[in-house]
């Protein structure tokens, strides 16, 4: 019977199709314009890998790196768009007026103070809850305690910005609750300060210093701990010397990803600040809101944000790897 | 560990978890309040707001609209972003770091800058603002995430897989079609329903290159501007609830697989 | 002669500076079972992804049934292969799995179906049609994968290392079932392994490879009793080094001294200079035990040092007299091991048990 087997196969060959026409598959690849399509791809690995390589390459040039190389073209230039008729100059006017009015830099830096600070918060708050998380519950339970953090942070930044603004307002849930408990006689103006921003921006922004925090902690072995403890380190020493130490990557990536973040906010300022919050954002979209010709500037500043974001989480990440280097 | 330690941390995350969630039922509990004056506390309640959501043609069309521009945006994300992972994942080339670092850029420039970005280049290419602009923009700011996720997953597919398949008649689009597409399906899933939720939750993107009409955080916020009212509080608990339940269900879908395999 | 099935002519392939092949050759004829041995890096899974498709030589032709397959893809190759995990499609079932292969051949669903029932029945796969390979055991995950890559009716078969991942039980019985398929299916099969038992066990012929190289090539036989090489009577195998000195050649048999003792052993292709030093192997179940000075080629007088049961024969090592110390290991059945003692004996072996190696 084996041998029918063999030859069965090869007696099957030569009338392939006998039985019906092939199946989609087979269909497909001898089909006519199939067969040109892949004549045309060839069968040299290098010029498929090209072909195949080409559209994501200029989709990732034009798409991704484009908008930032115009938006920094467009920042050395007098107008844009162009009036008709109109000539377009280079010009390094709009980068000088950020340094001609402290209205201009003045939030630039409370936007970089404010950043920094809000990520030392986020960083203080988040950090206890993973380590609770990865090194006091079980892995069963873990997961799920995780996952009820998640919920809220699949809710929009709209959403949750009003929700801070709920929760801190004059008539609002924390002023009810203080007056209740005949701590205030007034409300205490929480709204419009950069108490109420900060409140919010931490709270946009916790998850992502929770998850770089949480995996960092996870990986850390138990017996690093319980070695220190047995070379008679105290609790705070073990935290200090091992824990801390060995996480500071997780804290590297988490802050680093939340102070860009925290720098990018437009609409959380706007709605949870007041007027002696003004942040970068916001006078960078005031160039968008009125006329045309003050586009390059606004991308010129927005240029300027950018750069200032980058050098300092730069700057960050090579401190914390000294850091790092120093303690292993 | 002493005792006194545990306890007094698991306090703090539950106290984190009432950070969290408190803001949020506090809001929706608004939505039901029988005064037009936000604040505490609520005595009598109602569901007439909500009634007036649904009643409210242009609230509906602003959720479709939303939807509509997530969806789309998500379809262009989902496509170029696995094209590029797989670029990426096939093998070693010239300049393959430069291009990650360009495929994640998008991810990492703050939000008001990359709005900024967006809007300029938009007039450089000439897309009027509006749906095509979002729709745009948004494709674009969620293709690393969609990277990220299915190189993740393309990590893991044994080559041997797609050997077999060579081996066995399959040229390298076929293989491609038959064994990497089903292989990456569950990562395609939840990128997109990551994506999904990027889009329809984003706002600083949607302001600066909507046209006319407004995207459901772009309506919250401009109605935020002209005052607080318990109307806001139901839209904003209809949007909370669509994208909560879609998330919790997108988890539960990512673990469930990721135990299968 | 009759044209061989697959020509390996020439064929070198390098990874950046390491040399994977040496310029190869290599005729493999058709329904011959031909295994290549070797330690891991020596070459042996290269080739055979040279003759997959897998990898394109830098140098030289595969040549299959007549035609220069060397640039084609591995699509396009009337060659099958069994895979390592076995690179089952782990979303489709196990007559999804089996069809693949048909399908893109381009055949009817008729014939996809009568085909792959006919292969999974002589596989004795068809209870598990419906299953997907996730709900299958290592052994029957085996079969699939053997069922798969026969299915589209390959002129060659390859199968790379495709027992290492069973237990040790389970392999020996899938040797046999191997081999049985193979003779049944008269198919040629290429294999890989680093198992020098498995491959004794099922090839037709063996090649042994070392550095890229191939060091020998022959019968399991041949390879097993005539060890051309050091390396090739080390590896398969167990055997006694014996290294002397070269005297000359007389009848056509090589006369050696060793440590005072004149043996006489079989030639290899290229002959000692006399006086030069020479090494033999000599199999242990080769030695026999005599009472009185044998008849045989070659005679010593040893002493028995150790006795080690091994239950259907005994190792037995011995000191052998006026040769400084000089050791021998040798097989016996229990029966004679356990008569022999502390009284000198005689140990004798033919000549063409002494395989003189290449230096």
């Amino acid at each position: 019977m084996s041998q029918d087997v063999a030859a069965a196969g090869r007696r099957r060959d030569a009338v392939s199709g006998s039985d019906g026409s092939p199946v989609f598959w087979g269909r497909l690849i001898a089909s006519a314009p199939y067969r040109a399509l892949m004549a045309l791809i060839g069968t040299s690995p290098t010029r498929q890998f090209v072909l195949l390589a080409a559209l994501p390459v200029l989709w990732v040039l034009t798409q991704h790196l484009g908008p930032m190389l115009q938006m920094l073209r467009v920042s050395f230039t007098d107008a844009y768009p162009v009036a008709v008729g109109a000539e377009q100059n280079f010009t390094f006017d709009n980068y000088l007026r950020f340094f001609g009015d402290s209205i201009f830099w003045m939030p630039f830096f409370r936007t970089l103070t404010f950043a920094a600070v809000f990520t030392f918060c986020t960083l203080i708050i988040t950090y206890p809850v993973a380590y609770f998380l990865a090194r006091h519950v079980s892995p069963k339970n873990r997961m799920l305690m995780l996952l009820l953090l998640l919920i809220p942070f699949w809710v929009g930044e709209i959403v949750r910005t009003y929700a801070i603004m709920i929760l801190l307002g004059n008539t609002g849930a924390v002023n009810l609750a203080l007056r209740t408990l005949g701590l205030i006689d007034r409300p205490i103006p929480f709204m419009y300060t950069s108490f109420s921003m900060g409140a919010g921006i931490v709270y946009l922004t916790a998850l992502y210093m929770l998850l770089p925090l949480y995996s960092a902690l996870e990986k850390l072995p138990k017996s690093l701990n319980e070695a220190a403890a047995d070379l008679g380190a105290g609790a705070w020493t073990r935290f200090r010397r091992v824990t801390l130490p060995m996480t500071l990557e997780g804290i590297s990536s988490g802050c680093t990803l939340v102070f860009l973040i925290s720098t990018g906010f437009y609409a959380t300022p706007v709605l949870l600040g007041g007027p002696s919050t003004t942040v970068f954002a916001e006078t960078i979209a005031g160039f968008f809101h009125v006329a045309g010709d003050e586009w390059p500037t606004g991308a010129a500043f927005a240029t300027i944000m950018f750069f200032a974001a980058l050098v300092i989480t730069f700057a960050f990440q090579r401190v914390m790897k000294a850091l790092r280097k120093g303690d292993s | 560990m002493t005792r006194s330690t545990r306890i007094f941390m698991s306090c703090i995350y539950w106290a984190f978890v009432l950070y969290v969630f408190v803001p949020l039922i506090l809001m929706v509990l608004m939505g039901f309040k029988d005064s037009k004056f936000i604040g505490f506390p609520i005595t009598s309640w109602t569901l007439d707001w909500y009634v007036g959501v649904f009643e409210d043609a242009e609230i509906l069309s602003t959720f479709g609209y939303s939807v509509a521009i997530a969806v789309l945006s998500t379809a262009i994300s989902v496509v170029v972003g696995t094209w590029i992972a797989v670029v990426l994942e096939g093998r070693k080339f010239w300049g393959r770091a430069a291009m990650f670092g360009m495929t994640i850029l998008p991810a990492l420039v703050p939000g008001i800058i990359s709005a900024i970005a967006f809007r300029i280049y938009a007039r450089a290419l000439g897309i009027e603002p509006g749906m095509g602009a979002i729709v745009w923009a948004h494709a674009v700011h969620n293709v690393p995430f969609v990277v990220l996720v299915v190189m993740a997953r393309l990590s893991t597919l044994p080559k041997s897989q797609i050997e077999a398949a060579r081996d066995l008649g399959a040229d390298p689009f076929v293989a491609f079609l038959r064994i990497t597409v089903p292989y990456l399906v569950p990562a395609i899933i939840g990128a997109s329903i990551f994506c999904l939720l990027l889009s329809f939750d984003d706002f600083v993107r949607s302001f600066f290159l909507g046209g006319y009409e407004p995207t459901l955080p772009v309506l919250i916020f401009a109605k935020l501007r002209s005052g607080m009212s318990p109307e806001i509080n139901a839209i904003a608990t209809v949007a909370l609830v669509l994208t909560a339940v879609v998330g919790v269900w997108a988890e539960r879908f990512t673990r469930r697989t990721n135990k299968e395999a | 002669m009759t044209t061989p099935l697959v020509r390996i002519d020439g064929v070198k392939k390098s990874f950046g500076k390491t040399v994977a092949l040496h310029p190869l050759h290599l005729d493999i004829a058709e329904g011959e079972f031909v295994t290549f041995l070797g330690p891991s890096g020596c070459g042996k899974s290269t080739t055979l992804r040279v003759l997959g498709g897998f990898e394109r030589p830098d140098e030289g032709r595969v040549i299959l049934g007549g035609q220069d397959v060397t640039h084609l893809p591995p699509e396009k190759r009337p060659v099958n292969m069994v895979f390592q995990d076995y690179a089952l499609f782990p979303h489709m079932t196990v007559r999804q799995n089996v069809s693949f292969g048909l399908e893109l051949k381009g055949m009817g669903r008729g014939d996809i179906v009568r085909r792959a029932d006919e292969i999974m029945a002589f596989l004795e796969l068809d209870r598990f049609a419906d299953r997907y390979p996730g709900q299958l055991s290592g052994g029957q995950r085996q079969r699939v994968a053997l069922a798969r890559a026969l299915a589209p009716d390959p002129a060659l078969l390859l199968l790379d290392e495709p027992l290492g991942a069973l237990d040790a039980k389970l392999r020996g019985q899938v040797q046999q079932e191997l081999k049985s398929i193979q003779r049944r299916t008269q198919k040629t099969f290429f294999f890989v392994t680093h198992d020098q038992e498995e491959a004794l066990t099922m090839s037709d012929r063996i090649v042994v490879m070392k550095d890229g190289r191939i060091e020998q090539d022959g019968t399991p036989e041949e390879l097993y009793f005539h060890p051309a090489s050091r390396f090739v009577a080390e590896f398969i195998g167990e055997t006694n080094l014996l290294s002397g000195e070269m005297r000359g050649v007389e009848d056509g048999r090589v006369v050696m001294d060793w440590n005072g003792h004149v043996l006489r052993g079989r030639a290899p292709a290229g002959v000692p200079r006399t006086g030069e030093p020479i090494t033999a192997s000599l199999r242990l179940e080769r030695l026999g035990f005599f009472g009185d000075r044998p008849d045989t080629a070659n005679a010593v007088q040893a002493r028995v040092t150790s006795k080690t049961f091994l239950g259907s024969r005994m190792a037995v090592d011995l000191e052998v007299a006026d040769a400084a110390g000089a050791r021998l290991r040798a097989y016996v059945d229990t029966a004679t091991g356990q008569g022999v003692g502390d009284a000198p004996v005689w140990l004798g072996w033919d000549a063409d048990s002494l395989a003189v190696l290449r230096t």
